[in-house]
C-alpha cells in the first residue's frame, strides 16, 4: 500500500481547516466592511459590538451584515444542492436551474404571490411587500414538483445522463416561461420587487430572511453525514452500487429531495441564483484532486465565498444602481462554464 | 451459505433472455457459466445477483427470497462484478476498494482496523497495490479489471460472482487470478459462480459447469462430463476434440481453427 500518500492526505487535511475558516472569514468580513456607503473600519467595528453612530449602526448592523450572512447561506444552499445533483445525475453540468428545479420553485412563488395580493388586498394589484415567512416552505413545493418530474424521468423511462439533463433543461424551459408570462399578465405596477426578486437579488434581504431561511440550511447540513457515502456511490452504475449494498433508488430520491428542498428554499428568500451550483462543485473539485473527501467540505466553502465576493462586486460596481447577484453569477459564470466545457471536451 | 434458483425466466422487454434456468450453488466451490456471446451468461448472473427481477421464478440466497433482502443485506453475503463495471471519473484503485466496504460500515460508521487489512490484503492480492493510487481512468484494461476483482475481494463476502473475470488479462495474470479464485475456495471456503470463456480455463478450475445456449441451461455437470459429449462442439459451431495431455490431469478441448484445415487441404 501506498502508505506515504495517506500520510500526505492526513497532513493536507490538518491545514485544510483553517484554510476553510480563512478564506471564509476574509470574504464576509470584506463584505462588512466594505460598501456604496464609505464607513471607515474602524466605525464598523465600534458598530458590530454596538457602539459608534445610530447611523453607522444601522447601516452594518441592519443592513450590511444581514444581507451577508443570506448571501453566505444562500451560497451553500445552491452550492450543495449542485454538487448534490452532479453526482447522482453523473452528470457534470447538472446544476438547480439548469435541472428546472429553481423554475419549479420561482413559479410556485409566483403563483402564490399572485393568490395573496388578492386575498390580502382585493381590489388592487399592487404587492407592497412580500410575505417572508412563507416564500421558503412555499418554493420547496415547487423545487420539488420540478424534483418529482425528475424522479419519474429517471426511472420511469431509464433515461441516460445526457438525456435526463435535456429533460431538465425543457422543464425548466417551461416553468420558466409559465412564471414569467403571469407575472407579465398579471401587468402590476408594482412588480419591481418581484423583478429583481426574479434575478436573484440581496437587496434589502434582512434578518428576518435570514430567520426563515435557516431552519432549513440546519435540517439540510445535518443531513449530509448521511449522504456523504451514498452521494460516492450514487455515481457508479446502478448495477455496482446496488452490489456493493446502496439502495439506490431511496438513496437518489433522498439526495434529489434534499438538492430541491436547498436549492428551492434559497430561490424563495433571493430568487434563482444562476451558475452558483454549477460553477462552484467544479472549483471545489479542481482544488481537490484526488483528495475525494475535500470536495464536500470545499463546496460549502466556495458556496459562501461566491456568493459573497459575488454580491459585494455588484454592490460596489453598480454604485446607486447596484447589480443583482444574479446577474453578476451569471455574467462571471458564462464564460467559466465555457472554460469547463472545453476543459471536458 | 447457499445460492440457488430453479426456473427463472429473465425478460428485457419483449424479449425472453433466459428460459426456466436452474442453478445451485455448492459451498465452497467454483461453478462455471459458459455459452456464446448472448447466450445469457451475464443475465444469469445478475438475476443471482439479485439485480434484474425474474419474470418467473425466484433466486434463494440463504433460503430467503432475494427480492425480500435488502441491498446492504445481499452485499454483506454476496459479491458481484458486472462484465464492464464503470467508476467515476478521478477514482482511484484504493478507493475504488473502500467503497467497496460500504455493506460493513453503512452509513456512518468509520473504517476499522479489520477494514483496512481487508482492503490492504484485497489490492495486495490482485497485484495493483504499487498503483493503488492511480485513478481507474488511468490504467490499462487489464490493471482496470484487477482493481475491480480486488473491489469484489474486500467487500469480504463468501460468495463471489464474477462476469468474466479474466477477459482482458494477460495470460500470467490469468493464471495468476484463476489460482486466486481457486485458493478463495478452497482455503476460505468461498463459493464462486463465474462466466468465463476460455473452456479449457473453465474446465480445469471449475467444480461444476453450467452450459447455455440461447439462454437455455443445455449442460450441468462436472466438467469431465462435458468431455464425454459434443455439444462444445455444437453450441460453439466448431469442430475440436477433447485429449487428455497428462493422464490424471482434466481434458483440454483442441480446438480445430478452420483457416489452417483449409491451407492444409490446399497444399
Ligand atoms: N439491458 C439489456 N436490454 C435488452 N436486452 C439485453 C440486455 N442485456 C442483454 N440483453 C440481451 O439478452 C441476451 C443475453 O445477454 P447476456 O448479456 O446475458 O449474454 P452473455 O452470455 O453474457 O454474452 P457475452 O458473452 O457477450 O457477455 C442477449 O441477446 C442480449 O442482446
Ligand atoms: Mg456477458
Amino acid at each position: 500500500m501506498n502508505v506515504g500518500a495517506t500520510r500526505d492526505l492526513r497532513a493536507d487535511n490538518a491545514l485544510i481547516l483553517p484554510a476553510w475558516i480563512g478564506l471564509t472569514t476574509i470574504a464576509l468580513a470584506l463584505s462588512v466592511f466594505m460598501g456604496v456607503v464609505d464607513i471607515p473600519p474602524v466605525d464598523v467595528i465600534a458598530a458590530l459590538v454596538g457602539k459608534g453612530s445610530a447611523q453607522a449602526r444601522s447601516i452594518i448592523i441592519d443592513i450590511r451584515l444581514p444581507r451577508v450572512l443570506v448571501g453566505m447561506v444562500v451560497g451553500v444552499h445552491f452550492a450543495v444542492a449542485g454538487f448534490i445533483l452532479q453526482s447522482i445525475t453523473r452528470n457534470p453540468l447538472a446544476d438547480p436551474s439548469i435541472m428546472g428545479i429553481s423554475q419549479g420553485a420561482t413559479l410556485a412563488v409566483g403563483v402564490f404571490l399572485l393568490f395573496s395580493v388578492y386575498i390580502h388586498n382585493p381590489g388592487s394589484n399592487t404587492l407592497a411587500e412580500l410575505p417572508l415567512a412563507w416564500l421558503p416552505s412555499i418554493a420547496i413545493i415547487g423545487g420539488l414538483l420540478a424534483g418529482l418530474a425528475i424522479y419519474a424521468m429517471a426511472f420511469g423511462r431509464n433515461l441516460g445522463p445526457i438525456r435526463l439533463t435535456i429533460c431538465g433543461v425543457a422543464v425548466g424551459a417551461l416553468l420558466h416561461a409559465v412564471a414569467i408570462g403571469l407575472i407579465a399578465g398579471w401587468g402590476s405596477a408594482r412588480i419591481e420587487i418581484l423583478l429583481e426578486w426574479l434575478s436573484g437579488s440581496l437587496y434589502a434581504r434582512s434578518w428576518d430572511h435570514l430567520r426563515y431561511l435557516l431552519p432549513f440550511t440546519v435540517v439540510g447540513l445535518a443531513m449530509l453525514p448521511l449522504i456523504r457515502r451514498p452521494l460516492t456511490m450514487l455515481r457508479f452504475d446502478s448495477s455496482v452500487s446496488r452490489s456493493f449494498g446502496l439502495s439506490h433508488k431511496l438513496h437518489f430520491s433522498l439526495a434529489l429531495a434534499l438538492a430541491c428542498c436547498l436549492a428551492a428554499s434559497a430561490v424563495g428568500v433571493a430568487g434563482p441564483i444562476v451558475f452558483v451550483g454549477l460553477i462552484v462543485p467544479h472549483l471545489a473539485r479542481f482544488l481537490a484532486g484526488r483528495r475525494f473527501a475535500l470536495v464536500l467540505p470545499f463546496t460549502l466553502a466556495l458556496g459562501i465565498v461566491v456568493v459573497t465576493l459575488g454580491d459585494l462586486v455588484g454592490r460596489l460596481a453598480g454604485g446607486a444602481e447596484e447589480i443583482p447577484i444574479g446577474v453578476v453569477t451569471a455574467i462571471f459564470g458564462a464564460p467559466l462554464l465555457l472554460v469547463l466545457l472545453r476543459r471536458m471536451a | 451459505m447457499s445460492l440457488a434458483c430453479s426456473k427463472i425466466s429473465i425478460d428485457y422487454g419483449q424479449r425472453r433472455a433466459l428460459f426456466d434456468f436452474d442453478f445451485a450453488l455448492q459451498p465452497g466451490r467454483i461453478h462455471g457459466l459458459i455459452g456464446p456471446n448472448g447466450s445469457g451468461k451475464s443475465t444469469a448472473l445478475q438475476a443471482l445477483a439479485g439485480l434484474i427481477k425474474p419474470a418467473s421464478g425466484s433466486v434463494e440466497l440463504d433460503g430467503r427470497q432475494i427480492t425480500t433482502m435488502s441491498r446492504r443485506e445481499i452485499a454483506r453475503r454476496l459479491a458481484f462484478l458486472p462484465q464492464q463495471p464503470s467508476a467515476p471519473e478521478e477514482m482511484t484503485v484504493e478507493q475504488l476498494a473502500r467503497q467497496a466496504r460500504f455493506a460493513h460500515v453503512g452509513l456512518l460508521r468509520g473504517y476499522g482496523p479489520h477494514d483496512e487489512k481487508l482492503i490492504a490484503w484485497a489490492l495486495e492480492s490482485t497485484g495493483v497495490s504499487d498503483f493503488a493510487g492511480r485513478g481507474l481512468q488511468e490504467l490499462s484494461g487489464g490493471e482496470r479489471q484487477r482493481a475491480w476483482i480486488s473491489a469484489a475481494l474486500a467487500q469480504e463476502a463468501r460468495i463471489l460472482l464474477l462476469d468474466e473475470p479474466t477477459s482482458y488479462l494477460d495470460i500470467g495474470y490469468q493464471v495468476e487470478i484463476l489460482d486466486l479464485i481457486h485458493r478463495l475456495s478452497r482455503d476460505r471456503g468461498v463459493s464462486i459462480v463465474m462466466a468465463i470463456h476460455d473452456i479449457n480455463q473453465a474446465i480445469s478450475v471449475c467444480d461444476r459447469i453450467s452450459l447455455l445456449q440461447g439462454g437455455r441451461l443445455v449442460f450441468d455437470d462436472e466438467p469431465r462430463a462435458l468431455a464425454a459429449n459434443n455439444l462444445v462442439e455444437t453450441v460453439f459451431r466448431i469442430r475440436g476434440r477433447f485429449v487428455e495431455i497428462t493422464p490424471g490431469s482434466p481434458p483440454h478441448f483442441d480446438v480445430e481453427l478452420a483457416r489452417w484445415s483449409d491451407g492444409a487441404r490446399d497444399h
